[in-house]
């Protein structure tokens, strides 16, 4: 498999000041992620998850430490060089809220494509493939309010990657999802994993992080425990 | 990419009906107002532009000043032309018109009353270079007794210019040839239906120009081509001495008590003068232009707010896109610019609907400002220049800050499933509603004022009783039928429903003349240029005029013919008399006593003071025919008085108006400006009424989970109704607040123009205040009933 470093953190800080308090959300997170690798981030609610991960996604920006994105410091990156490396190099999934109502299925999966400035020609050949991969070509013109929790978390796994990013992110994926549906989610994720995709997922299921090759456990806004997912490694070996 | 923003906007409108429509009727009654507005400025401006000399040429206008104070006259004497021309090397040209007003013409056996006749030097088209569709402008007016005519009236009376050139027009005394036909192609102060040669004046100048050389004889518009513009300064500083040479040893020769000065007019200013009298057309007012720009740039701001505000409270709506939009990698450039690229389609769609609205209104427009705007006016590259700069202006204005608000979301933010962005700054909202209430009101309140000021106007007593006098302009230099005027009066009295009849040279509303006079004063002699109006015997008794001391002219009393004169109130105390009845007035060839004073009239229009005026007896005075009638049956009499009148008149078609519309018409200006105002002011409550609506709307959505609880709390309608209403009514009270002093200093400015003026009442402003607050509460409250009477479960469930 291959090692290359795709993030590296040292002691990553996140502390969100209010007008009364102020709540450290990240307490010093040393986290290395290597290409190819699926992780599973899980913690109680509130411990930090979601902020570590939108770091990670160069949503947010870190109150202290080093961010290494390639082996490059992007700790005090602009604005505009973030938006370059997201839409560059990665892919989003949410909870909910996933899809510009406004726009159809086909335009929701093409609109990273767009702001890539990929050929018209391109953008229609690449989204069919994502909506053929996931199985709702048939719901290309629908909007996202005439389609089921199931099929809107699909077409935002289509648009995550049809830009063939190399890290998805992907915050509780399943959390609106019944278990069925839950379970289609995750096998999508594991298959892109294995086309050679590096996912990182929060998640309160222990059941989707049997998926994973690592969990990282949070408590606190710390990394508390690291643990390879023995089963998933010994299948992978079998 | 664009392709993706277009549609997004377009499914925001289609979704959004409501607010899209509040925006797009706004930003397009708007903007079809700033089209009017922009075509009357641009007409307005385009005085003279099509003469190609009009940057070099100038008119010398004659102050005259005399014991302190200054008459300025559009016009100037007629010894001046040659003198300029011999003593400045830097004019070109100099030029004179004389008005030879209205004129009866005779064409083989048609005769037709015409207007707006001008006397003009050979030398008039080398400077003011018309269009001439047949003959030759270098010489046309070279030979006494010709006449250069317009393309109507060549068209009237020969059927095309062709036809013209060489025919023979009758006036009353002399026949003129036609020696070329002129185009009217734009707007000019200079109004001619034709130009008859000057030098036929000379041929009989004893009845035009007593002595050519008196510089008072103030009769000619002098215009001057300069050689170069540039020159316009440096000749108006050489003027400045011009009058010591020629002038100041004349007035000392004759012992005159008066000093007189000459100043420039630029040609495209004369269209504003509203200094120099006489002109030879109504001016414009330059502040109407300035007003009316204003109200234009007022109407886009307000509906511009509307956009900024319905866009900003809506933007939770939004939010998620743009989170959504950052995630996949949108740069922050690239949002705003999707942002006022949608703002630049609902301008868009508001231009294509302005442009349709104003086909429908310019017909109106044309009724109400008497213009004749074309309604394919948009295909000038000016307009449509006007227009992409609209788009760009509200765009970029309207479109900004939405899109600078909304383009900052972070998408860590909005994405997050609990908490909505809040709908920008509601103090900014807050203070944007303030200050369109605020134009709004300042608007309602000078309609108020203007339409207060009107009828203060019309319903003043002028000092004579203008209801019922028909007057029947009497053809010039029609001797026989001037003879046969006691015989007419006479006749005409013989109807019953006629009250009494007057022949004067001189009526209210026209000009009169300035006449010098002398007047005794404890012994000494004083020197006095005076207003006088040529009447006769009845003039005072038809016109209602009051005698304060002494008597009315009487045919009683031979003496009143060239020894008796009477004045009015101002004129006696301009003497100084305490006691005028039996002073001395010495004045062309009256050397007379003051037999009679009158209560002060109006002869001009309220915005100036009644004058000091002498009433001088001339029983043949033949201007005017003065028949006042009584109320009953006045179509029978009018009918009766058409038929006398015409039966001593054979000539001339009858031409007559009424007393009271002809006063009246002074103020048509006001009173078109006042209506246009009016509509203004409607629309631009109306606008901003309609981002009430939206954003009372916006609230009462927010709100209806507060609502239905205080609903089940046991709420009643009414109070959901206060609560939703209450904050509208603050915002509306401080524009109120605000609006009143702005408006209460720029009406009282306004006022200032009329010597005669309406108190600016604490009513107006209560009036408007409590108009614009029901209109707005009306509005708001539309919205907060709809809010209040919906169910409550549902509106808890539903959010
Ligand atoms: N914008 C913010 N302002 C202030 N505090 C915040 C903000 N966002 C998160 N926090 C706080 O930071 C801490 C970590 O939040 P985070 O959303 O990362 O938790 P999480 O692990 O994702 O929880 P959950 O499982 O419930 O999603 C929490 O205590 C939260 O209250
Ligand atoms: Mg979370």
């Amino acid at each position: 498999m291959n090692k290359e470093l795709l993030i590296e953190t040292k002691q990553l800080q996140k502390k969100y000041v209010t007008d009364t308090v102020e709540t450290t959300a990240l307490a010093g997170v040393d986290l290395s992620i290597t290409k190819g690798e699926f992780v599973a981030i899980m913690g109680p609610s509130g411990c930090g998850k979601s902020t570590l991960l939108n770091i990670l996604g160069l949503l947010d920006s870190p109150s202290g430490g080093v961010f290494k994105f390639l082996g490059e410091d992007i700790t005090n990156a602009s604005e505009r060089q973030r938006a370059k490396i997201r839409k560059q190099n990665l892919g989003f999934v949410f909870q909910s809220f996933n899809l510009i109502d406004e726009l159809t299925v086909e335009e929701n999966i093409g609109l990273p494509l767009a702001y890539l400035g990929v050929s018209k020609a391109e953008t229609e050949k690449r989204v069919m493939e994502a909506m053929e991969r996931m199985g709702i070509a048939h719901r290309r013109n629908h909007f996202p309010q005439q389609l089921s929790g199931g099929q809107q978390q699909r077409a935002a796994i289509a648009r995550a990657t049809v830009s063939n990013p190399s890290l998805i992110l992907a915050d509780e994926p399943t959390g609106n999802l019944d278990s069925v549906h839950g379970r289609e989610v995750m096998a999508l994720l594991t298959e892109l994993n294995e086309a050679g995709t590096t996912v990182v997922m929060v998640t309160h299921s222990p059941s989707d992080a049997e998926y994973a090759h690592r969990i990282v456990n949070l408590f606190d806004g710390q990394i508390v425990t690291e643990n390879l997912n023995v089963r998933k490694h010994v299948a992978e070996l079998l | 990419m664009w392709q993706n923003y277009f549609k997004v906007a377009l499914r925001n409108i289609y979704r959004n009906k409501v607010y899209a429509a509040i925006n797009i009727a706004g930003l397009a009654l708007g903007v079809a107002s700033c089209l009017l507005i922009f075509l009357y400025v641009q007409d307005e401006l385009s005085y003279e532009s099509h003469f190609s000399k009009a940057d070099r040429i100038v008119r010398v206008a004659g102050e005259i000043e005399h014991e302190g104070q200054v008459n300025k006259f559009a016009l100037s004497p007629p010894v001046l032309a040659p003198i300029l021309l011999k003593d400045y090397p830097e004019l070109e040209r100099v030029t004179q018109l004389a008005n030879a007003r209205k004129q009866t013409i005779w064409y083989k056996n048609k005769s037709y009353n015409e207007e707006n006749l001008l006397f003009a030097d050979s030398s008039f088209f080398h400077v003011f270079d018309y269009e001439f569709l047949a003959g030759d402008p270098a010489t046309a007016l070279d030979e006494p007794r010709t006449i250069v005519v317009s393309e109507q009236l060549a068209d009237k009376y020969f059927g095309g210019a062709e036809q013209a050139i060489g025919q023979v027009l009758k006036f009353s005394r002399d026949s003129y040839m036609v020696t070329g036909v002129f185009r009217d192609q734009g707007h000019s102060h200079i109004q001619a239906n034709a130009f008859l040669s000057r030098s036929t004046l000379d041929t009989k100048r004893q009845d035009v120009i007593t002595d050519d050389n008196h510089w008072f004889h103030m009769n000619r518009y002098t215009y001057v081509l300069l050689r170069d513009k540039s020159q316009i300064a440096p000749f108006q500083e050489k003027l400045k001495t011009f009058a010591a040479t020629h002038v100041t040893p004349w007035i000392k020769e004759n012992e005159l008590a008066a000093n007189m000065t000459f100043m420039l007019q630029p040609l495209p200013s004369i269209h504003f003068n509203t200094v120099y009298t006489d002109d030879l057309s109504p001016a414009g007012n330059i502040n109407y232009i300035y007003i009316f720009a204003a109200v234009a740039v007022f109407l886009l701001l307000i509906a511009s707010i509307n956009y900024m505000n319905l866009a900003t409270a809506r933007s939770a709506k939004r939010a998620k896109e743009v989170g959504l939009r950052k995630v996949v990698g949108a740069y922050r450039s690239q949002i705003i610019g999707q942002f006022i690229g949608e703002s630049l389609l609902i301008t868009l769609l508001a231009v294509v609907l302005a442009l349709a609205l104003v086909q429908i209104l310019i017909p109106t427009f044309n009724a109400l400002t008497g213009k004749h705007f074309d309604a394919n006016f948009f295909l000038q590259p000016e307009i449509a220049l006007a227009l992409f700069a609209i788009i760009l202006f509200i765009g970029a204005i309207a479109g900004s800050y939405p899109a600078i608000f909304l383009s900052g979301f972070k998408p860590v933010d909005v994405l997050k499933s609990d908490k909505s962005p809040k709908g920008g700054s509601a103090a900014l909202r807050r203070t944007l509603v303030v200050i369109q209430f605020m134009i709004s009101l300042i608007m309602i309140i000078g309609t108020i004022v203007v339409f207060s000021q009107m009828q203060f106007l019309k319903n003043r007593d002028l000092g004579f009783n203008k209801e019922r006098i028909l007057t029947i302009d009497i053809p010039v230099g029609d001797s026989m039928l001037v003879k046969q005027l006691p015989t007419i009066k006479q006749e005409l009295l013989s109807n019953p429903n006629i009250e009494s009849v007057s022949n004067s040279a001189d009526i209210p509303a026209e000009s009169n003349s300035t006449i010098l006079i002398f007047a005794e004063k404890n012994g000494a002699t004083l020197q006095n240029a005076m207003d006088v109006m040529f009447v006769d015997y009845d003039f005072v008794d038809v016109m209602g005029i009051q005698v304060k001391e002494g008597r009315n002219y009487s045919r009683n009393y031979k003496t009143d013919l060239k020894g008796g004169l009477i004045i009015n109130e101002a004129a006696a105390k301009k003497m100084g008399w305490k006691d005028p009845i039996g002073k001395r007035i010495q004045m062309a060839d009256w050397d007379a006593k003051v037999i009679g004073v009158v209560k002060d009239f109006h002869v001009k229009s309220l915005h100036t003071k009644v004058a000091p005026l002498i009433l001088a007896l001339v029983p043949e005075s033949s201007g005017y025919l003065l028949v006042r009638l009584k109320p009953q049956n006045m179509p029978a009499t009018i009918g009766f008085i058409q038929e006398k009148w015409q039966a001593f008149d054979t000539k001339h078609p009858m031409e007559y108006f009424f007393m009271d519309e002809h006063f009246d018409k002074q103020y048509r200006a006001e009173e078109k400006m006042l209506t246009v105002f009016g509509y203004f002011a409607g629309l631009t409550i109306f606008i901003a009424c309609l981002g009430l609506f939206g954003l009372a709307s916006f609230t009462a959505e927010q709100r209806t989970k507060e609502i239905g609880i205080r609903k089940v709390l046991g709420s009643s309608t009414g109070s959901i109704v206060l609560l939703l209403s209450r904050d509208f009514a603050l915002l509306v009270l401080i524009a109120i607040v605000l609006a009143i002093p702005v408006a209460w200093y720029g009406m009282d400015k306004w006022l200032q123009d009329f010597a005669y003026r309406t108190n600016l009442s604490w009513w107006i402003f209560a009036l408007a205040g409590f108009a614009a607050m029901s209109i707005a509460l009306l509005t708001v409250s539309f919205q907060a009933i709809r809010a209040a009477l919906q169910d409550p479960v549902k509106a808890i469930r539903t959010q």
